[in-house]
């Protein structure tokens, strides 16, 4: 879940793993009352400052998506359908954005992005 | 004020005829994570080495966990968790021989952790040190520091020349124990990539200087790459602090200090339009003021 985070990226380390269990809790691989990882086991895995994993799951609490309990640990809330669909949605919009950043810099014209992504789209169906 | 874990102020010292530091102000919160940077030769170890009371002829004055250095550093030392540059181990010792006769001088020795951190580590207790591999070493070294429960550790190139493996074990264990512990970390190192994940403030040495010391998120993104047309006038004043210019085809390209997101703007206000904001990573961001650094340096001489 945690892979290929990237400390070069604008968007900082903490962003960068709530996005990720965001991303786990939208789809349904993270199950409401499914228990995170603790902040020690996190922060030593995947070898960030402690802090940072702590300030994720703040974020994630302040946002309805988990609750941390004192004492015990961090567990995912249950997330309404909907709320779990518009999650999805700025997840692919995000996709899409960055997509399209990367095309203007290296001087792909729009019209030439949607007829690849038409066809790309036509053979994963 | 945040308590400081360490904090000095005016720190001079000569070494020698050829190297000194001159004036470093450091400040360490309680708590933090520190990267101690700077290329080799900069005076990192000098400046843990002065804080230790290695060097007692230093200037200015220096406090670690709020005492003063040298006055109070018998109390200072047994506190701090101490990882040299080079290991200073008995060689003929064996692994448990040592890390008995190093829980002998500290009253928190936390034998149980450290049982299962060697067993972890895959240290075994019986071999003698002088067979040990070098990262085999890296790690008993880790081990006799956290083993005594220090407020601060004090590491100096921990995982220098180290293979990607033991790396990743020394560091698991160090940031374990920082979540449990609260501890704070003071880490040197010339591997700037090591320190990009797991540090929250960064010192910058250079020359025996501290060039900056700011919270890595701030030193991460206030220093940019932007690109601007050719021959586009560098503004006077404070839109923003230009500390290096290249040309690339067709463009100017400056590194900026001190970057916000109303940079663009001032800048267009200056008659200056930006085409393109580039992030740098820690270690391009090091490398640019590095550079810039040593071009005032040179200016001034």
């Amino acid at each position: 879940m945690f892979e290929r985070l990237d400390p070069r990226s604008p968007t900082p380390l903490y962003a960068q793993i709530a996005e990720r269990l965001k991303v786990a809790i939208a789809s349904g691989e993270l199950e409401p009352g499914a228990a995170l990882e603790s902040v020690r086991a996190l922060a030593a895995r995947i070898r960030v400052n402690p802090a940072t994993v702590v300030q994720a799951y703040r974020d994630l609490e302040a946002e309805g998506f988990v609750e941390m309990r004192q004492g015990s640990g961090t567990y995912v809330r249950a997330v309404s359908a909907e709320r779990r669909s518009r999650q999805r949605e700025t997840q692919a919009r995000q996709l899409v954005r960055t997509m399209l950043a990367d095309a203007a810099r290296l001087g792909v014209h729009p019209a030439e992005i949607r007829a690849a992504l038409q066809d790309e789209l036509k053979e994963t169906r | 004020m945040t308590d400081l874990a360490i904090e000095t102020r005016g720190l001079g010292l000569r070494l020698g005829r050829e190297f000194s530091l001159a004036d470093v102000a450091l400040s360490v919160p309680a708590g933090a994570i520190y990267g101690f940077l700077g290329p080799n030769g900069s005076g990192k170890t000098s400046t843990i080495r002065a804080l230790l009371g290695l060097y007692p002829g230093f200037i200015g004055t220096a406090s670690i966990l709020g005492m003063p250095v040298p006055a109070r550093l018998p109390e200072i030392l047994a506190r701090i968790g101490y990882v040299p540059e080079r290991p200073h181990l008995y060689r003929r010792l064996t692994v448990a021989q040592s890390l008995e006769f190093h829980a002998a001088f500290h009253q928190r020795w936390d034998r149980a952790w450290v049982t299962e951190l060697a067993a972890r580590f895959g240290l075994r207790s019986g071999a003698e040190i002088g067979s040990l591999s070098k990262g085999e070493t890296a790690k008993l070294m880790l081990l006799q520091a956290l083993g005594q429960k220090p407020d601060l550790l004090m590491l100096d190139e921990p995982t220098d020349g180290l293979d990607p493996v033991v790396r990743r074990d020394v560091l698991a264990a160090l940031l374990e124990y920082v979540e449990r512990s609260k501890a704070t970390v003071f880490i040197s190192s010339h591997l700037v990539h090591e320190l990009e994940r797991i540090c929250d403030w960064v010192g910058v040495m250079d020359q025996g200087r501290l060039v900056a010391q700011v919270r890595m998120e701030a030193f991460k993104h206030g220093i940019k790459r932007v690109r601007v047309p050719a021959g586009a006038v560098r503004p006077v004043g404070a839109a923003v602090t230009v500390i290096a210019t290249d040309s690339v085809a067709g463009a100017d390209e400056w590194v900026v200090r001190d970057w916000t997101t109303n940079s663009a703007a001032a800048l267009a206000g200056a008659g200056v339009t930006v085409r393109e904001v580039i992030d740098l990573d820690l270690e391009e961001a090091f490398v640019e003021l590095l550079r810039s650094f040593r071009r005032s340096v040179g200016r001034a001489a």
